[in-house]
Order: C-alpha cells, then sequence, then structure tokens
C-alpha cells in the first residue's frame, strides 16, 4: 500500500494533539494547566506588588517580627517555620512563605492529585479506557505516558512560578530591606512545590487502581491536610514522622535557608509512589475496584424514599468527610490555647503587642484564633460546598436526571430537594467544625468562646456558595456550576487579602462576602453579612428552582 | 484449521461474586463465533479477560497462540475490538476520535477510513457528547475496523444501530471475512447470530452451555405432539418410546415433547383411534429461549448471581 494513503501522526501532534496517549493528555490538560499557571505564578506576581502596601516602612516589618517571635511556635509555623525564619520574616521571601507557602504547597499538590486520579482511574470509571486499552501499548506504557504528560506539565509550571518570583521581586521589592529573592532560591522554593505535589499526586496515584477515582483523591487529601497540620502545629508522635511537610520544615529557599536531605526525600518518595501507582495499574484488572463503600450505612440514611433522603444519601459520605477534615484542623487549633494562655500571663508587653494589633480579640480562648485563622476557614468551607454542588450536578452530568424527573418527580422539586441535601451536609459540616473546637479547647484547659456560635457564621457562607452553584447549575449548565461555585470562593479569598493590600476601588472589595461577615468568631457579627448569605442561598435554589424548567435537560 | 482464540478452564470471579467459570471454546481462523447468552451471563467478562483489560482467576486465554496476560500488546496489534458499554471523549469530534485512535495504531488506511465513515454515514464534525446513541455507537465500530484487524472482537456490537445501519454493519463485516479476518461477536439476539455467525457458543451464569455449528443448533430442536384420542389416553404405550419426554396426559388430551425423529410416535398412534394429531417444530428462537428458561427456572431454586 503507498504510504501517502496511510495516516501518519504529525510529529508535534505526539507531543500536543492526538498522536499519542501523551499528547493527547497533554492537551486535555491544557485548561487545567493554565489555570495552574495563572493563579500560582499569578499569585507570586501579584504579592510582590503587595508587599510594598503590606510592610509600608521598615518599622512594620520590625513590628510584625516581633507579633510573630510572640506567638507560640506551634501556630505560627503552620504557614512555614517563622522560628528559623527570625528576621527574614519581614522580607519579601519570608512573608510569602509565611503567610501563602501552604497555598502554593497545598494548592499545586490538589492538582497533581485531581490530574493524577482523573486521568487513568477516571477514564476507566468513564469507559473510555477499554478502547485505549486494546491498542497496541502496553497497560505500562499507557500509564506512563498519562503520567509523563502531567509530570510535563507540572514541572513547566514550577518553572514559570520561579521565573515569576524572581521577576517580581525584583521588580517590586525594596532591595534595602532584602527583598530580592535570586533565581536559585526560587527555583528551590518551585522544586519544593514541585516534590510536595509529586509525593501526594503519587499517593493518590497509587490509591487510584484499588480505590477508583474518587475515593483516592479524597484519601490523599485528607492525609495531606493531616500531615500538614500535624507538621505545622508541631504535634510530636508518629504522624508528624511520616509528614514531608516536617520533613522540609527547615528547607525555606524564597530567605536562602535551604535544607536538601527532606526536599530530595520527599521527592524520591514521590517518584516510588507513582511508580507504585504504574505497577498497580498494570497488574490489577482495568476499571474493577474496591471503591470506598461506607459499611453498614442504614437503607434510612443511605436514602430511597424521595428525592430528598436520596440526595441527602448522595452527599452524606462528603459532608462526613470534609467535616472531619475542618473539625480535625479546628480541634488542633483550639487545643493549643490552653497552653498559650499560661504562657502569655505575666508577659505584659506581649500582651499589649496582641491587643494593639487584634483590637478586640481575646486570646485566652479559643474564639480570637478561629477568628485569626477564619480566613482559610472560609475558603476551606467554600470548597466543601461546591464540591457538594458538583455531587448534585453529577446528577444531570452523568445522565441520571433523565430518569429521576421521567417519574413523578418534578424538576423543581429535583432542584429543591438537592438543595436540601446540599444545605443538610454544610450543616452536619459547621457542627462537627463546631464540636472540634468546643472538644479541642476543653482538652487543651481553655473556653471556646464564641467562636461555637461563630461557626454558623462558616456555615453561613458555605450555604451562600451552594446558593450560587445552584442558580449557575440550573440556569446555564451543571456541568459547570461546581467549578464556577470554586472559582467564586477563591475569588473572594483572593479579593479578601490583595483588595485592601492594592486599594483595589471600594465596588470591587464589597463584592467579597467574606468581607462583609464581621468577626463570628470573636462575637461580632455582621448582619450584613448573614442576610447576604441566607438570600443568596434560599435565592439562588429558588431561582435554580425556576431555572431548570426552563431549559433543556442534557444529555 | 487453526484456533485464533482458545479459552481453557477460564474462570473469573469479582471477590466474592461470580464472573466466569471455566469457560472453554476455540475460534478457528475465518469463522464468525456467536458468543450467546443472558444479561449478566459473562460475556464481556469473557471478552474483556482475552484482552488482559482483567486478569482470569483462573484458567488461560489466548489469542493467536498468545496467552493473553503474557504479552496483551502483541494481540492487540492485531485485533478491533468494540466494548459492550463504552465512553469517549465527550469534547472531541467524531473525526477527531477516529484520528487519535488511528495514530495510537499507525498506518490507518486513510481512503479506508473514509468508505467506513460514508458507508456508515457517520458525521465526523460532531462532537461525541452531541451524537445520538448510535451515531456514538458507530464511532466505537469504525474505531476497531479502520485498520483492517486479523480478528474483531466485538461486544454487543449493534446495539442502538437501526436495522439498516446493522445491515451495513454484516454486510462490512461479512466482507472482512472474506478478506481473511476472523470474528468474535458476543450478543444476545438470537436471529442476528443465526444470520451471520457460523458457530454458536451459548453462555449462563457464567458456563458455557452450549457450544455447536448454527445448524447443529437448528438440530437441536424437537417437536411438540399433542394428540387426541377418542377413548381413554394410553399413556403406557408412549412413555417408553425412543426421543419422548416431558409427557402429561389429561383427559383425552396427551402432549410430549419428542426429540429426534418422530416415527416411533406415529407408528404407536396408529393404533389408536385418534381424533387429531398435531406436530409443531419450535423455532430456534424457541429453542433459545428453552434455553434461557431452564436457566431462570434452576436459579429460582439456588441463589442468584450475587449482584
Ligand atoms: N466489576 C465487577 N464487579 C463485580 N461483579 C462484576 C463486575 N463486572 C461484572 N460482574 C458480574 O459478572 C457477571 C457477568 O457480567 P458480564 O458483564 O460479563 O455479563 P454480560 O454477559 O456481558 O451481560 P450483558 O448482556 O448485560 O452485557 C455478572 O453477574 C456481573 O454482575
Ligand atoms: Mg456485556
Amino acid at each position: 500500500m503507498a504510504a501517502s494513503t496511510q495516516t501518519l501522526a504529525k510529529p508535534f501532534s505526539r507531543i500536543y494533539g492526538f498522536g499519542s496517549i501523551y499528547g493527547k493528555t497533554i492537551r486535555d490538560s491544557r485548561f487545567s494547566f493554565l489555570i495552574a499557571v495563572g493563579i500560582f505564578a499569578g499569585l507570586a506576581m501579584v504579592m510582590g506588588t503587595a508587599i510594598g502596601s503590606v510592610f509600608k516602612t521598615p518599622a512594620d516589618r520590625v513590628a510584625v517580627d516581633k507579633l510573630v517571635s510572640a506567638m507560640p511556635a506551634a501556630m505560627v509555623n503552620l504557614f512555614g517555620n517563622a522560628t528559623l525564619m527570625g528576621a527574614k520574616l519581614g522580607t519579601l521571601g519570608g512573608y510569602m512563605t509565611w503567610k501563602y507557602g501552604a497555598m502554593f504547597f497545598l494548592g499545586t499538590a490538589a492538582w497533581s492529585i485531581l490530574a493524577l486520579t482523573g486521568t487513568l482511574a477516571g477514564e476507566a470509571a468513564k469507559g473510555s479506557l477499554d478502547f485505549v486499552g486494546s491498542t497496541p501499548y502496553g497497560k505500562r506504557r499507557i500509564a506512563l505516558e498519562k503520567l509523563g504528560a502531567h509530570l510535563t506539565l507540572l514541572w513547566i509550571t514550577q518553572v514559570l512560578l520561579a521565573l515569576a518570583i524572581t521577576a517580581s521581586s525584583n521588580t517590586f521589592g525594596n532591595a534595602a530591606l532584602g527583598d530580592q529573592i535570586p533565581l536559585a532560591g526560587a527555583f528551590a522554593f518551585a522544586i519544593l512545590v514541585g516534590c510536595f505535589a509529586m509525593f501526594f499526586g503519587g499517593l493518590a496515584f497509587a490509591l487510584a487502581p484499588l480505590l477508583g477515582k474518587g475515593g483516592a483523591a479524597g484519601v490523599s487529601a485528607i492525609v495531606m491536610m493531616l500531615l500538614w497540620a500535624a507538621s505545622g502545629l508541631s504535634i510530636g508522635g508518629p504522624l508528624v514522622t511520616l509528614s514531608p511537610f516536617h520533613w522540609t520544615a527547615e528547607m525555606i529557599p524564597l530567605v536562602g535557608l535551604y535544607a536538601w536531605p527532606g526536599v530530595i526525600l520527599t521527592g524520591v518518595l514521590g517518584v516510588v509512589l507513582l511508580v507504585v501507582g504504574v505497577e498497580l495499574f498494570v497488574r490489577r484488572d482495568m476499571g474493577v475496584t474496591m471503591g470506598l463503600s461506607l459499611p453498614g450505612l442504614p437503607q434510612d440514611l443511605l436514602g430511597v424514599r424521595g428525592p430528598i433522603s436520596r440526595a441527602i444519601g448522595d452527599q452524606l459520605p462528603r459532608a462526613i468527610a470534609w467535616g472531619l477534615g475542618i473539625a480535625l484542623w479546628s480541634a488542633l487549633l483550639a487545643s493549643l490555647v490552653g497552653s498559650f494562655t499560661t504562657q502569655l500571663t505575666g508577659e505584659q508587653n506581649l500582651t499589649q503587642i496582641f491587643s494593639q494589633i487584634f483590637k478586640g480579640y481575646d486570646f485566652s480562648n479559643a474564639g480570637g484564633w478561629m477568628q485569626l485563622y477564619a480566613e482559610l476557614f472560609y475558603i476551606f468551607v467554600g470548597l466543601a460546598a461546591a464540591t457538594f454542588v458538583s455531587k448534585w450536578a453529577s446528577d444531570e452530568t452523568d445522565g441520571r436526571l433523565e430518569a429521576v424527573i421521567s417519574g413523578t418527580v418534578t424538576r423543581a422539586r429535583w432542584v429543591v430537594a438537592g438543595g436540601i441535601a446540599a444545605l443538610v451536609s454544610v450543616v452536619i459540616m459547621t457542627v462537627l467544625f463546631a464540636l472540634g473546637i468546643v472538644l479541642g479547647a476543653a482538652s487543651g484547659g481553655s473556653g471556646a468562646g464564641d467562636a461555637v456560635l461563630g461557626s454558623a457564621s462558616l456555615g453561613l457562607f458555605a450555604a451562600a456558595m451552594v446558593g450560587v452553584g445552584f442558580a449557575v447549575g440550573c440556569l446555564w449548565r451543571t456541568s459547570l456550576a461546581a467549578e464556577v461555585t470554586a472559582v467564586v470562593v477563591i475569588a473572594t479569598y483572593l479579593i479578601g487579602m490583595f483588595g485592601p493590600a492594592l486599594n483595589w476601588p471600594n465596588w470591587v472589595t464589597q463584592l467579597a462576602l467574606t468581607n462583609h461577615v464581621g468577626k463570628p468568631m470573636i462575637g461580632q457579627w455582621d448582619m450584613t453579612g448573614v442576610v447576604a448569605s441566607l438570600v443568596i442561598a434560599v435565592g439562588g435554589i429558588a431561582l435554580g428552582a425556576w431555572g431548570a424548567s426552563r431549559r433543556d435537560i442534557e444529555r | 484449521m487453526t484456533a485464533v482464540i482458545e479459552l481453557a478452564k477460564l474462570t473469573k470471579t469479582y471477590g466474592k461474586s461470580r464472573g466466569i467459570i471455566d469457560v472453554d471454546l476455540q475460534v478457528n481462523q475465518g469463522e464468525v463465533f456467536g458468543f450467546l447468552g443472558p444479561n449478566g451471563a459473562g460475556k464481556t467478562t469473557t471478552i474483556r479477560t482475552m484482552l488482559d483489560l482483567i486478569r482470569p482467576t483462573r484458567g488461560t486465554a489466548m489469542v493467536f497462540g498468545i496467552e493473553s496476560s503474557a504479552d496483551p500488546v502483541s494481540i492487540h496489534k492485531r485485533i478491533g475490538y468494540v466494548p459492550g458499554e463504552f465512553a469517549l471523549y465527550d469534547r472531541l469530534t467524531g473525526g477527531q476520535t477516529l484520528e487519535y485512535f488511528a495514530n495510537l495504531r499507525g498506518g490507518v488506511d486513510k481512503a479506508y477510513q473514509a468508505s467506513l465513515i460514508e458507508r456508515f454515514d457517520l458525521d465526523t464534525k460532531k462532537r461525541f457528547k452531541q451524537y445520538s446513541k448510535g451515531n456514538k455507537q458507530k464511532v466505537g465500530v469504525i474505531i476497531a475496523l479502520q485498520h483492517k484487524p486479523e480478528l474483531l472482537i466485538l461486544d454487543e456490537p449493534t446495539s442502538g444501530l437501526d436495522p439498516l445501519v446493522q445491515q451495513t454493519f454484516f454486510m462490512t463485516l461479512r466482507e472482512t471475512v472474506q478478506a481473511g479476518s476472523t470474528v468474535f461477536l458476543s450478543s444476545h439476539i438470537l436471529s442476528e447470530v443465526e444470520k451471520s455467525c457460523d458457530r454458536v457458543a451459548i453462555i449462563r451464569d457464567g458456563r458455557i452451555v452450549k457450544l455447536d455449528t448454527v445448524d447443529g443448533l437448528r438440530d437441536l430442536a424437537h417437536h411438540q405432539v399433542e394428540l387426541r384420542f377418542a377413548g381413554a389416553v394410553p399413556a403406557d404405550a408412549f412413555i417408553n418410546l425412543p426421543g419422548v419426554s416431558e409427557l402429561v396426559a389429561a383427559d383425552h388430551v396427551m402432549r410430549m415433547r419428542v426429540a429426534g425423529p418422530i416415527t416411533p410416535v406415529v407408528r404407536a398412534a396408529a393404533q389408536f383411534e385418534l381424533l387429531d394429531f398435531v406436530s409443531r417444530e419450535p423455532s430456534l428462537e424457541e429453542t433459545f429461549l428453552a434455553q434461557y428458561g431452564n436457566a431462570a427456572a434452576a436459579e429460582a431454586g439456588t441463589v442468584s448471581d450475587g449482584r
């Protein structure tokens, strides 16, 4: 046969396009890659410009140093080891590591977890992997090409991150204050971030052939949060020795502190986990997973009685997983309050610094501390809400909806039932969070203060995000509902973080719901936020119920 | 005759639940082999084991003389496969999807690909998500055919295809067989197997219960005989005749099932005063349903398949 009549993959399409499994995986990941670069390299750029307004004068930086050194190590180090950084905390690199380092570590690792569970396990669950699996490539080759594609994009992102850090710190930083970060330091930071991502992504990849996509992603994310909290909060014991965050605690490249062995260990173990993932995929049956079943869940909870109980049954595992995750976090934090209060009493000038900077905060109970970390809790519960929306939306995106509404259930009822279930999930999560505070505080010998009631504010925010997701899902399309919700959550967080620092116009900062909630953990409620949240939650679902009957059901 | 597929005591269990048990069969070069069975019988399980998508619990699956789990790539090079249940990439068009799988194979004859697209009347510009059910199936079928494989493994390939397209499909199948290919076709529709296959295996509850040529299956057919007598029913005269079973007598009527030649029954009947003699040959469909029916009857007394 003449060669000209045969299809021949164009060389470039093997790298990007339909020429190879690798090329197609890269192509499939193009949007998530752009988003990752946008978030992380973008964050690095913005941070450079923000530093000037956060710390206007050298004196400001000294004040922050003092403050940080006054806080108990356990609480400060959750966000990068401030104790080790010492005075360098006041530099751009120091501040960036301390306040936002975790965003880079956890965020990038979360991307890897999602990508590496979505690629093989996701395709297997969907059913397209059977076709790929019957092409003349071994399973190992298929797994390696898919893995290679993600690693390529991960490391390109890290290179761009390093360049962005160097560019931004050299352009906007104050050289006299030591803000400028050399290329080597920026690259070392990016390598650290990449190694975390390989480690937790590798864990997810290794679990995926056993647990399937959702189970593997969920377990690895929870393990990641646990190990991060265990290391940052300096809880001794076996857990912390397992934590890559602990192994690399002394690696703070943005302020010129290097400790490579921990990084290398993390990276090597990451590679080992990835190899395990490939081998498990090769050895195990394609598409046959154990899943993560909840043993012995009673029929009533699983819910087959009606649309509401069915929807709640669908959501329950997520609600409990998110709830336990955030409860653990709140319990750990609250349990440290007691010892800190003891340390603080008698130190007159420390108490003074605190009351100056944090006016109205009462640090003798858990409330003050919870408020200090509130912005992270909001983003956490907001993202949880996005996953509740995603579960509801999957009714339509997975094609169940036609069967559901072809019976006696109307579209509006489906939306309302889903909405109620999502709100119930929010309540479950919030109650677990509050319980965590109570138990944690009690175990550490302090009170919970206003934080228990304040937890409700998190619930309200999450409920509002549910409302956003439902409105988007019903008025536009369910396949984008969860994504849009997540974007709103992250945008809210970014506005809250950078709006004031960068002097964004008032109307922009007003857009962030979290700017209207007051400080509920220390008893300062802003009713605007409460009302707005309720209106968005209920209104979003109601709007959805109305909108869902006005559009086509997607196939 | 060379065996293209050889399954020996092939067994696959999913944890505690049954997949297939001791499946033995051989498919020879150039034949169209039908694999029939009701839902959940184990057709897909058998096929996925042959392709090393899942691994046997016991026994072996050899394709082209290669053990499937030993060197699946060499097998995959020579086969085309339509999975029983599949999805493809929602956001890619049919054309992009075909291009991708052609690239993964390398060296697909473009003219042949185009002729298949035209034959099956597939609009390659639409995204997979936007295709109707049958059009999605067409994409899967073309992926399996476009590289002219030596062996086609088809898991309920006609599901969703309209009768006209089914015709096109079987015509294409015949051509590929004439060109030397072998076909393994799973189905639960007897008539399509009857039309297109040389030999058939029937699988039920994970076990092969019948393996024969299509003609052989027809021989398997029996007569359902009904006699009406003027006097009392002389059951004793019939009960021991060769081939007679399931004899039921009531009033003046006697019914029985007769396998093989019907002559002994006719001879015996001639000795009595007869009001009526009805003999009916069930269709292959009925024979087949009887096979299924037995399964249902057997299952009623035992534990079901564990789902
Ligand atoms: N991943 C799995 N886990 C547990 N059991 C399974 C799994 N896949 C298949 N089975 C079981 O194996 C048996 C055979 O299933 P299989 O899919 O092979 O049937 P089939 O003959 O293809 O049916 P159909 O005509 O419905 O496609 C069924 O009882 C099924 O429940
Ligand atoms: Mg099947």
